[in-house]
């Protein structure tokens, strides 16, 4: 019954990843290298843009990862709490799911790029006299840009997740608390709370590790320099002299071993998430 | 207790707006000839746009159908394959169960940028690089975790006993799948049908590199205008994207309802 999805993951998943890494450690037939070597991971090792790079990597999809679970968090929460009234709410908040990180991109520079709607309601109170005077948002080197796109793509995502898993628990636990004399806050900061960690956690593990490996977002609104991991590793990739792609090979297998071991992260977190649900 | 809740409504209705607006403005910048700094609505509405990208020359129309059969054909796929490894991992008890359902997962969490470049080569020696089918092939791996997720929820929903009263009733293993399975699962199946279908059609990077120049997919037709930041031009490419999707998701539930006509009365979409 596994056969078929296991043939395609391995066809596909397996077979490519391998051929990452054969490829990074110098088996590339097409330039004619057969050759053992690990000089693509020396170098790997050594380029102080690659390191930037993964830091800047690394910073954003944090930063963005943990803005999204803790509003999603919130949002879930408000919304559970309205009860009858947030029905309507809490479908409205899974549209970003039908909606492409390429067009995040979009509304994110409508909005605050240097002559978006921001700026012009800024200069329409007065608060800035030109364009040029509303602060550069976009395309910095702190990625700024970036981490707004992915928050507002993926804020409504940990909400959908999170009021999903409210809604199953079963509310005798934090009746039991209120019971026992806990406040509505305590009930949830101890009770509800607990109980939904292993979810936020897999979900926010879920969110940063697809945040660390896309290219359409830090590609669009990223700065020239320093470059996003998946972006740095595309351009390697497109390089026409074909022997730089087994360096291109060596970042991505860099980073398919990062999914590898926040996939391992995600399991064990996974296992925890339906422990505590309604029987 | 009555400020508390005033609260969350607050919270709620303001990230719920701040969610929602930025995907009006599209809606409205498609429709702005012009809509220069520093106006605050567009200076000339009309449909320049539109009847850009509807235009004679221009193949849109044809292009989004090719998109929407490799993602439609795609889900299938996917949500075919999933069917028998959820029911096997909901009902089940086998060695390396936790491994396998770990492989399952990696498509959401490794890259398929990453996946993309390795096996492109292989594409191109099969001849599939370039080619619909190997389109679909590569569309199929991003759609297997979300599909597997839903539908063995479903089946760990649904348990076991009913297929076994069925056998114990005489049915033959297909009969039990057809008759007791199926409409049981339905709901599940047209989620997951529906949910593979979105992550298909919002992929870009991998429909370049597979795809390479030869196929283009609604995505790749976008693209450059939001890179250069045509703002009209973009946000028309957007529009269209978010009705096309919608127009997919309720083929996606007709095509499927009408399969098991009035079964589905307390269905709820994704």
């Amino acid at each position: 019954m596994l056969l078929p999805v296991l043939i395609i993951l391995i066809g596909i998943l397996g077979v490519g990843v391998m051929t990452t890494f054969t490829q990074s450690i110098g088996y590339f037939s097409a330039i004619g290298s057969n050759d053992f070597t690990l000089d693509n991971y020396m170098r790997l090792l050594t380029d102080k843009g690659l390191i930037e790079s993964l830091v800047f990597s690394m910073r954003t999809s944090f930063i963005s990862a943990f803005i999204s679970t803790l509003g999603g968090v919130i949002l879930a929460v408000a919304v559970y709490k309205l009860g009858n009234e947030g029905d309507l709410l809490s479908k409205s908040f899974r549209i970003p799911i039908i909606v492409p990180h390429l067009l995040s991109v979009l509304l994110i520079y409508n909005i605050f790029s240097q002559t978006g709607i921001l700026a012009r309601i800024l200069f329409s109170l007065g608060v800035i006299d030109s364009f040029e005077s509303f602060p550069q948002i976009l395309y910095l080197k702190n990625g700024f840009g970036i981490i707004l796109a992915y928050v507002w793509k993926e804020l409504p995502f940990i909400a959908f997740i999170t009021y999903n898993v409210l809604s199953k628990l079963s509310t005798k636990l934090s009746d039991a608390a209120r019971n026992l004399g806990a406040n509505s806050f305590q009930a949830m900061r101890y009770v509800v709370i607990p109980l939904l960690i292993p979810s936020i956690l897999s979900s926010f593990i879920l969110v940063f590790a697809f945040s660390f490996g896309a290219y359409e977002i830090p590609m669009l609104l990223g700065a020239t320099y320093p470059k996003a991991l998946p972006v740095k590793a595309y351009i390697e990739y497109i390089n026409p002299i074909l022997s730089n792609r087994p360096y291109a090979m060596a970042i991505n297998f860099f980073i398919a071993s990062m999914g590898l071991f926040l996939a391992y992260i995600y399991f064990k977190c996974f296992e925890r998430v339906t422990r505590y649900e309604k029987q | 207790m009555k400020n508390s809740r005033l609260k969350y409504k607050l919270i709620a209705y303001s990230m719920v707006l701040s969610i929602i607006l930025p995907l009006l403005l599209i809606i409205i910048w498609s429709f702005a000839n012009r809509w220069q700094w520093p106006s605050l609505v567009p200076t000339d509405y009309g449909l320049r746009g539109w009847s850009y990208i509807f235009g004679a020359r221009a193949k849109t129309f044809e292009i989004i159908c090719i998109s929407m059969c490799i993602s439609f054909i795609a889900s299938i796929i996917t949500v075919g394959i999933t069917i028998p490894a959820a029911k096997a991992m909901a009902h089940y008890n086998f060695k390396f169960k936790k491994q396998i359902e770990m492989l399952i997962f990696l498509p959401a969490i490794v890259p398929t940028v990453v996946v993309a470049m390795g096996i492109h080569i292989h594409f191109l020696r099969m001849n599939l690089g370039g080619s619909f089918s190997g389109l679909v092939l590569i569309n199929i791996l991003p759609c297997i975790p979300y599909s597997y997720w839903i539908l063995k929820n479903v089946f760990e929903i649904i348990g076991d006993k009913m297929n076994y009263q069925a056998r114990v009733l005489g049915a033959s293993s297909t009969q039990t799948f057809v008759y007791i399975t199926l409409p049981m699962i339905f709901p599940g199946i047209i989620t997951a049908l529906s949910m593979s279908f979105i992550v298909s059609f919002g992929q870009y990077f991998i429909n370049v590199l597979i795809g390479a120049g030869k196929i283009t997919t609604f995505t790749m037709l976008m693209f450059p205008y939001i890179e250069s930041g045509d703002r009209t031009m973009g946000s028309v490419y957007g529009t269209v994207f978010l009705f096309a999707s919608l127009i997919g998701l309720v083929i996606v539930e007709k095509l499927t309802s009408s399969m098991y006509r009035g079964k589905l009365k307390e269905y709820k979409y994704v």
